[in-house]
């Protein structure tokens, strides 16, 4: 049984097809990258399956349920957690806070509106795990909004890592990276998935990062699936070098 | 009463309410397209408009001249309150520049009052158009006749400067990319500022049309901002054709449902802003909001 | 806190040396500092902006005119009791205003005070329309208080007041304040951590609306009479001043911006009779230049000192 299925996924604005047709289906424990050129329709995507868009077509099954119409923040409870193309944070918080906040999401006394003090420390021991596993902490009590860019991105990934998601989706991890910032996230995230307790989907543009990071890609052209296997495979691809004209090589 | 004289004369009702709406609408929309944010004082100008109106024609006599002093006067104090002030909010977030409106709303509320005292006063409609005619055999005013036919005047006429004037063409262009028309010369900051006028003006334009009806009053200011909130809402924030449709929508429903229920009017606003809100946020030819 | 316990303990002992009418404007001050600080909770730590809070106010100062007029319902008794009609009645308000954002959102929070204002004005029995609740009794009870005298109201107002702080700072600190402001710095991000912040909203409102009507319903007995006045917009922007002008997100700060208010209006107003149009520039100056508002200029100062 797959953790995440995709069956005919498909979303239409009005007359333009932003995702057509797109199955899928990803195992437990594994990296699969979603590449393809700009417009192809890869957040959109991300969209869908975490439920901030409604489908057109098609269905979204999630640890064997259909999840097609449930909302966003639903679907994080279920085991989802996301991270975005432009950073998103609390930035007057500290990166503590962030995580903390993002921990604190899944535990089920989250709304208590007096003391709460067990709700706070479980949720600062997972956050704070979080952080050292993404190697950020060192600038833990820094307000999110002063850290580098590169902490930043890192630190997303630290909120959605705190949830302890049974996928992550990652948007772009290394969007505005310089080259040793991107480095240095690589042999992170490298790290993080190494353990192979998290499955992973992971929308990227720098090739160098798929190949070293993932165990399959999937490359989407005009919304819908192209190629799909092992990353000497998809390389062979014609169909992928087409799209990707003067890409990879 | 029969059915066709009476449809016919709500009707014309309604279409001259439209007209003091679409002052109203048309103003707050062209600032929101220039500016992104919502003026809260839109409804306090409307207000100052029918006390200036009715000092006018209280000392010339002349119900002409208020409609020529108020909008010049309102106008200009706008454009004055946005290069004084306004100005200092560009880069922050919306909500300041919606306290400082409401704050303007506050000041305007407490000198009209000051000046013009509590007792809602009374606009008297120039000789010409105090008259009654028969339409189907039914008395209509001759005010609301002239009313619905401003509406309709001023709408062309705003279409028009739109399309086809130099300044309405910047506006226009502003109201899409206003860094580009920075680049290519123009000074925004005061296409901001005419802007900003222009709409106040109308507003005091619609402040001035109303008097006569309704009465000047400090009950205006809230009631005319919540009113004018609804309109662009529904035509959507930014969109001149949107204010209008909004505006006849806005008082069709508000003539014939005070007809049918006399003491709900201001439930009904609130339920159409709410209907509104919920279906399309973004107005039915909006922009976003 | 030992600056709470010390501010308490002044707060109580000042009815000592005070003349009476310092005492009626000493205990006016604290109730509209309730107003503004249940203002506060949506205003600062939500930064939901309500233009209509009068509505609140009002409502709770009907409620428990109602009561005390009615029934012979001790006065704390129908003091809560109105409070919390006002909050069960908010949740509704709530639900409704939130369906939108930003500037609609505090339209609609303006819509439903207009609409309480105009209903006020038509129903009568319940309101007295445009005369109001007169000779609000302050019914005696429980265990044989009687509230006639200046000292014994003004006990009650401080109980309500410092109750109230309590209870409004540990929320702040709670998870729920924690999501709350998640909600005010990044509402989509706390979306997407799989918070249903609409949820969290409507609570704040609802607590938000309950307290300025537990205000309004010590305003009551307090002065006697209620009326539309309690409900006119102007109100709902008076109470707006006082939290930005004392610093919103803040709690102490629009108590403080309460009692501010109130004692330069006594002030001014001997002297002229525009002393609001004095707040609104003053409002309009803290939004441009100040807009911490006054305790947070000294909250920010008084951190960088012991930092």
């Amino acid at each position: 049984m797959a953790l995440l299925e995709l069956d005919g996924l498909t979303k239409r604005y009005g007359g333009i097809v932003a995702v057509d047709h797109v199955t899928m289906r990803i195992e437990a424990g594994e990296v699969r990258a979603v590449i393809g050129p700009n417009g192809a329709g890869k957040t959109s995507l991300f969209h869908l399956i975490t439920g901030v868009v409604k489908v057109t077509e098609g269905s979204v099954r999630f640890a064997d349920q259909d999840v097609s119409t449930l909302p966003a923040h639903v679907r994080c409870q279920r085991g989802m957690s996301r991270t975005f193309q432009l950073t998103s944070l609390f930035p007057e918080m500290s990166a503590r806070d962030n995580t903390r906040l993002a921990a604190q999401a899944r535990d089920a006394k989250r709304w208590m509106p007096l003391g709460g003090a067990s709700v706070f420390n479980g949720a600062s021991q997972r956050g704070d795990l979080a952080l050292e596993r993404l190697g950020l902490t060192h600038v833990a009590n820094r307000p999110a909004g002063l850290l580098s860019h590169g902490d930043q991105r890192l630190l997303e990934v630290a909120m959605a890592l705190a949830q302890r998601p049974r996928l992550l989706l990652l948007d772009e991890p290394t969007q505005g990276l310089s080259v040793e910032e991107t480095a240095q996230a690589v042999e992170v995230l490298a790290g993080l998935f190494s353990s192979g307790d998290l499955t992973v989907l992971l929308v990227e543009h720098d090739m160098e990062v798929v190949f070293r990071l993932s165990h399959k890609i999937t490359v989407l052209h005009r919304g819908s699936v192209i190629a799909d296997g092992d990353p000497d495979t998809v390389k062979a691809d014609e169909g992928v070098q087409n799209a990707y004209l003067g890409g990879f090589a | 009463m029969d059915l066709l004289p009476f449809l016919v004369t709500q009707c014309l009702n309604a279409l001259s309410q439209a007209a003091l709406l679409f002052f109203l609408g048309c103003g707050l929309t062209l600032i929101f397209g220039i500016m992104r944010i919502v003026n809260f004082a839109h409804g306090a100008f409307f207000m100052l408009g029918a006390y200036v109106g009715y000092s006018t024609v209280h000392w010339t006599g002349n119900f002409w001249a208020a409609l020529i002093v108020a909008p010049i006067f309102v106008g200009g104090f706008g454009a004055a309150f946005e290069l004084g002030i306004l100005r200092r909010l560009y880069g922050r977030d919306g909500h300041a520049f919606l306290m400082v409106t409401f704050g303007l709303t506050l000041i305007m509320g407490e000198v009209i009052r000051l000046v013009w005292g509590v007792e809602a006063l009374q606009v008297k409609p120039p000789e010409s158009l105090s008259d009654i005619v028969f339409i189907l055999d039914e008395p209509f005013p001759v005010y609301r006749l002239f009313l619905a036919g401003a509406g309709i005047v001023v709408a062309l006429a705003i279409w028009q400067f739109l399309e086809r004037t130099r300044l309405g063409l910047l506006i226009r262009a502003t109201s899409q990319n206003a860094e580009m028309v920075h680049a290519l010369g123009t000074d925004v900051r005061l296409v901001r500022s005419a802007v900003f006028g222009i709409g106040c003006g109308l507003a005091g334009i619609g402040g001035v049309m109303a008097a006569p009806l309704v009465t000047a009053s400090l009950g205006m200011a809230p009631n005319a901002v919540i009113d004018t909130f609804v309109i662009v809402i529904i035509g959507g924030m930014g969109s001149f054709l949107g204010s209008l449709i909004g505006a006849v929508l806005v008082a069709f429903v508000q003539v014939f449902g005070t007809y049918y229920f006399p003491d709900f009017a201001l439930a009904f606003m609130y339920l159409i802003m709410l209907t509104v809100l919920v279906v399309r946020p973004g107005g039915l030819l909006g922009k976003e909001a | 806190m030992r600056m709470l316990l010390a501010a308490a303990t002044l707060l109580a002992l000042l009815p000592l040396g005070l003349p009476p009418y310092a005492m009626t404007l000493l205990t006016e001050s604290l109730i509209l500092g309730l107003f503004a600080m249940s203002l506060d909770l949506m205003v600062g730590y939500a930064r939901l902006i309500s233009f209509g809070h009068a509505a609140a106010y009002g409502f709770g100062a009907y409620a428990c005119g109602n009561f005390l007029l009615h029934t012979s319902m001790p006065l704390p008794c129908a003091v809560l009791l109105a409070g919390l009609l006002g909050g069960i009645v908010a949740i509704g308000v709530g639900w409704v205003c939130t369906q939108a954002t930003g500037v609609s959102f505090s339209m609609l929070t303006l819509a439903y005070a207009q609409l309480l204002y105009a209903v006020a004005f038509k129903w009568t029995p319940v309101t007295g329309a445009s005369d109001g609740l007169a000779g609000i009794p302050r019914n005696p009870g429980p265990f044989g208080l009687t509230w006639s005298g200046k000292a014994g109201f003004y006990y009650l107002t401080l109980t309500c007041l410092l109750g109230t702080f309590i209870f409004c700072r540990e929320l702040v600190r709670s998870p729920f304040g924690a999501v709350l402001r998640g909600i005010r710095e990044n509402e989509a991000k706390t979306t997407a951590l799989g918070y249903n912040t609409r949820r969290y909203k409507i609570a704040i409102v609802a607590i938000s609306y309950g307290l300025a009507g537990l205000a309004g319903a010590l305003y009551a007995p307090f002065a006697g009479f209620a009326n539309t006045e309690l409900l006119f917009w102007l109100l709902s922007g008076q109470v707006l001043i006082m939290v930005i002008v004392g610093g919103a997100g803040t709690l102490i700060g629009p108590i403080l911006g309460a009692m501010f208010f109130l004692y330069v209006q006594q002030k001014l107003s001997s002297y002229t009779d525009s002393w609001a149009l004095f707040f609104g520039v003053i409002f309009i100056l803290f939004v441009l230049f100040l807009p911490e508002g006054i305790w947070g200029l000294v909250r920010s100062r008084f951190m960088r000192k012991t930092a």
